[in-house]
């Protein structure tokens, strides 16, 4: 068992910045460009490793507690998710809940170490992120409920590997319903592109990038880390719901499980190359319609019957 | 299976036309949600009267009456609804809710004929509710006239119910009453936005001697 979450973790840590890197080199290739390295995300990180951190004298303890908080929160609810042949090794009845709040927990120390710092700057990101988080988890959990619904489970990986093959053949539609909700919830959670630009430093247009301008060093390195295993593992769950391969012998399961992660680190470059990013106040309305389509889906899970 | 992922996908088109804002982008919508929905009466009883509806649809809703649209918005130059009566996330939650009472009301109906999909009397009262929707939120008279063909669509579908014992007459009469419909509130956008400077129908509630 130990081995396991061991061996689970360090696929999280090994491999979540390269998503990054793939992504970057989309974006870099649609638009004409080399672009950076595939591994500039590591060196990104290792040179924020490298450098102290420097703290403002506002600060108090929670400002240096948070980034830590937020990383190893994202870090243990990666073993609720299977990826490919490595089965989730951790897995117990209501998991769903403990996965949807250490989310919850990572954000809310982001939001009281922005808050920390005493920037007007920074309380408005904070405030930011509160509101759309607020829509984006109504819409995680009515995506959870319809795979509970489906599969008859209450644990993440018995719920996207459960029935979902059968259920893809008579409930296609509400799952293809959740996993549109889902997606757009996984850009709005990473602070991608059609919500937040993770690239510009404009302060009065940001959300998520607002709250950490004060952090350093190695505190920026946990931010930064924390937020590629963010992607990765909600990732990683994206491609479990769409993708049935569960039936699959475990060598085609963990081609298909990480072929089916590089389509979505190339399609995530694709999006945000084709797409501006959204107004502030279009944002809500963007989360509202992904809490449509999954009302939707449930609605339509339910009338058909279970 | 087929009828399943149409009719969703007709509702899913529903609610984005709800949360646009853009008039050419709602009539492009509007043309996509009746071209998937000219698609329904083959999966539903295919046979020469539903290739006669395919076929009538397809002419009317998909390219006669979005054309008939966009030329009506060039004409006023209008682009975009300013200032709807609820705002767009408001009419989106909105919309939630009636879809949700749609499905509760259709699942409590009891229907005389026998339904080839248990989706398609849920969908067609969202997708009517969606129309209903739009045509009392807005003020301008075009995405008005749009609520109104959704709301049509709705309507469309649930008549797909009786789709063998209607004479293909009186489906052909209601598509043309649609066309002229439309046709005829093109030209009274048209005289609203001569007469008032803008085409939005809040102004013909103003009393003028």
């Amino acid at each position: 068992m130990g081995i396991r979450i061991l061996l689970h973790i360090m696929v999280v840590v090994i491999l979540s910045p390269l998503l990054l890197g793939i992504t970057g080199k989309t974006k870099a290739f649609l638009v004409g460009r080399w672009g950076p390295p595939l591994l500039q995300p590591y060196y990104d990180i290792g040179k924020l490793f490298r450098k102290g951190n420097v703290y403002s004298t506002t600060t108090t303890w929670i400002f240096q507690a948070a980034p830590v908080v937020s990383m190893a929160a994202v870090l243990v609810s990666a073993i609720f998710v299977p990826f490919g042949s490595l089965k989730a090794p951790l897995p117990f009845f209501g998991d769903i809940i403990l996965f949807a709040y250490l989310y919850g927990l990572a954000r809310f120390f982001m939001i009281i170490a922005a808050l920390d710092t005493g920037s007007s700057f920074e309380g408005m990101g904070a405030s930011r992120e509160a509101a759309f988080s607020c829509l984006a988890e109504v819409v995680l959990f009515l995506d959870f409920i319809i795979l509970a619904l489906l599969s008859k489970s209450l644990v993440l990986s018995e719920m996207v590997e459960g029935n979902i093959l059968s259920s893809w053949q008579l409930f296609g539609p509400a799952i293809l319903l959740a996993g549109v909700s889902y997606f757009l919830v996984l850009l709005a959670e990473n602070a991608r592109i059609p919500v937040d630009d993770p690239a510009t430093h404009l302060e009065l247009t940001m959300v998520h990038e607002v709250m950490v301008l004060d952090h350093s060093g190695w505190d920026l390195a946990y931010i930064l880390y924390g937020s590629a295993i963010k992607l990765f593992v909600l990732g990683a769950l994206f491609v479990n719901i769409l993708v049935p391969f569960h039936g699959l012998p475990p060598v085609m399961q963990t081609i298909v499980f990480w072929a089916g992660m590089i389509v979505l680190a190339v399609g995530l470059g694709i999006v945000e190359s084709c797409m501006a990013r959204l107004r502030l106040n279009q944002v809500p309305q963007l989360l509202i319609g992904a809490f449509v389509f999954a009302l939707v889906g449930l609605l339509v899970v339910l009338i058909k019957g279970v | 299976m087929w009828l399943d992922l149409a009719l969703i996908l007709i509702v899913c088109l529903g609610v984005v036309i709800l949360g646009s804002s853009r008039l050419g982008t709602m009539i492009q919508l509007f043309a996509a949600q009746s071209l998937v929905l000219s698609a329904t009466p083959l999966l539903v009883h295919p046979g020469k009267h539903a290739v006669v509806m395919t076929m009538g649809t397809l002419i009317l809703k998909v390219f006669l009456m979005p054309n008939l649209l966009s030329w009506a918005i060039r004409h006023v130059s209008i682009r975009r609804e300013v200032q709807p009566l609820v705002g767009y996330g408001k009419t989106l939650m909105l919309g939630g809710f009636l879809m949700g009472v749609a499905f509760w009301i259709s699942f409590r109906l009891e229907l005389p004929v026998r339904e080839t999909s248990n989706l398609l009397v849920p969908c067609a009262f969202s997708v009517v509710m969606v129309g209903f929707l739009l045509l009392v939120s807005r003020f301008k008279a075009i995405t008005q006239v749009i609520g109104y063909l959704v709301m049509e669509n709705g309507i469309f579908l649930f008549a797909l119910l009786l789709l063998e014992k209607t004479p293909l007459l009186v489906e052909m009469g209601i598509l043309l009453d649609i066309f002229v419909g439309v046709l005829i509130m093109g030209i009274v956008v048209n005289h609203i936005n001569q007469e008032f400077g803008s085409a939005s129908t809040v102004n013909l509630t103003n009393l003028r001697d």
